[in-house]
């Protein structure tokens, strides 16, 4: 304990439990004698992702999305965020060629697949009025960060190895959001919306600016498989990586390994 | 197929906590988890290297937010843990070459009930598992729990070695396993 090579910037830690897993913020860097005003920005981010929970949970019948899907409640009736949200699917949707489609899904319209990151999104904005070098909020392997470890530094993120979990795949420099969908784990959990049909894809990770889209996306991607790539390569600012279930993997052209534990 | 995605592939969850755990300042949390039933202080490592002993006492105080606690570091490096009542180890002067263990709190998880044994050299965790784990038995809490606590063991280690701040995959059961083992490298007054 009285060693220092490991002395690091983090300077705060919190889970959140929300939305069926645990949400983590952390802090690099900052003051610590402005902790009054972390903790104040921190319960903000908190609050952001509890209240993304109340409204967009398919599990809460009685949430406005839960409603609408139903029918008990009109696209009038709904909360602001509702809208935003789906108008952040329409994009998605689009940008993704139709692979990311919410209105394909069973039992009415479904924002999921973008929900968690753009709910992360919305809590990391609480935490951009603090004096740090950086910040992550981590949505259950979905990340959205500013900054850095330290000045002039960014975040290095790993990618899990899905065929085989006790490693890593790779590190990536975050260039803000890098979120990572799949099927490994659970089994298979993505249909392809064009045809009904479970997909193979093992894993697909998607880096970018903002982690709403880069989540959409990385669920598109799952879905695609290496032929997504052409949509990731046509959007500026998002690049994809695709692993299949053999380790071997497909990547766009500006997707950046630092450290490339997949060869 | 979105709904799925978020409460089990996304459910890759806070992996990000564990990345702070590279991260572990001198300053800890109060943490809250559910106290452990074998608070023993004092616990040993057998682990071929130095052994010695770790007599912090428990520092896991109960409350009623469990999920959420906070590391306050100060900006200077000096190593007094200044805001919680963790008592550090009285090894002092322990050089960072010797090992030292600890079990964290019991804790409560999706399946059941987890602890996590931690064993530290210096700063540096070289050694994670599970202390003790009761998932209830079924098959289903079994074979998750196979798939996901290597990995969690792992990816602490690989955080640790890869320099990384967080990790994008989807793994299962790490909320508990990351409260036991913050609590148990509170233990060790890390």
């Amino acid at each position: 304990m009285s060693s220092t090579e490991t002395r690091s910037l983090h300077s705060f830690h919190r889970d959140v439990e929300v939305m069926g897993t645990v949400i983590t913020i952390d802090l690099y860097g900052g003051d610590a004698r402005d902790e009054v005003i972390t903790i104040r920005c921190v319960d903000a981010a908190e609050l952001a992702l509890q209240q993304a929970d109340e409204i967009f949970s398919t599990w809460k019948a009685q949430s406005p999305l839960s409603r609408l899907r139903r029918g008990d409640l009109s696209l009038v009736e709904v909360p602001d965020e509702v809208l935003e949200v789906l108008d952040a699917c329409r994009s998605a949707r689009r940008a993704s060629e139709g692979w990311f489609d919410p209105w394909s899904m069973p039992g009415g319209v479904d924002p999921t697949g973008l929900v968690k990151g753009w709910a992360a999104e919305r809590a990391l904005n609480e935490l951009k009025g603090l004096d740090l070098s950086g910040a992550v909020v981590n949505a259950a392997g979905d990340i959205a960060s500013f900054g850095g470890p330290d000045a002039g530094q960014a975040f290095r993120f790993g990618v899990v190895r899905p065929d085989s979990p006790l490693k890593l795949a790779c590190v990536v420099e975050s260039p803000g959001a890098v979120a990572t969908s799949g099927t490994y784990q659970r089994g298979n959990h993505l249909v392809n919306p064009f045809t009904g049909e479970a997909t193979s894809t093992v894993s697909a990770t998607v880096a970018g600016p903002e982690l709403g889209l880069a989540d959409a996306l990385a669920t598109a991607l799952a879905v695609a498989g290496p032929a997504g790539m052409g949509f990731i390569d046509a959007l500026e600012h998002y690049e994809g990586l695709v692993i299949e279930a053999t380790g071997k993997y497909v990547k766009s052209q500006g997707f950046r390994l630092v450290e490339n534990l997949l060869d | 197929m979105k709904r799925v995605s978020l409460a089990f592939c996304g459910a890759v969850v806070g992996m990000v906590g564990l990345f702070g755990y590279r991260a572990v300042t001198p300053s800890m949390p109060a943490f809250a988890t559910v106290p452990s039933t074998s608070q023993s202080s004092t616990t040993t490592t057998s682990r071929g290297n130095a052994t010695t002993t770790s007599t912090a006492p428990p520092t896991t105080v109960p409350t009623t937010t469990p999920t959420t606690h906070v590391r306050t570091t100060p900006t200077t490096p000096t190593s007094a843990p200044p805001t919680t009542t963790t008592v550090a180890p009285t090894t002092t002067t322990a050089p960072s070459t010797v090992s030292r263990s600890a079990t964290g709190a019991s804790v409560n998880y999706y399946f059941g009930v987890l602890s996590v044994d931690v064993t530290v050299t210096g700063s540096k965790i070289v050694k994670v598992s599970i202390g003790s784990i009761n998932d209830g038995g079924n098959y289903r809490s079994q074979s998750i729990d196979q798939m996901a606590i290597p990995q969690l063991e792992q990816q602490v280690l690989a955080a640790q070695s890869a320099n990384i701040q967080g990790v994008s995959g989807a793994s299962y059961t790490s909320a508990g396993f990351h409260q036991s083992l913050q609590s148990a490298l509170t233990k060790l007054g890390l």
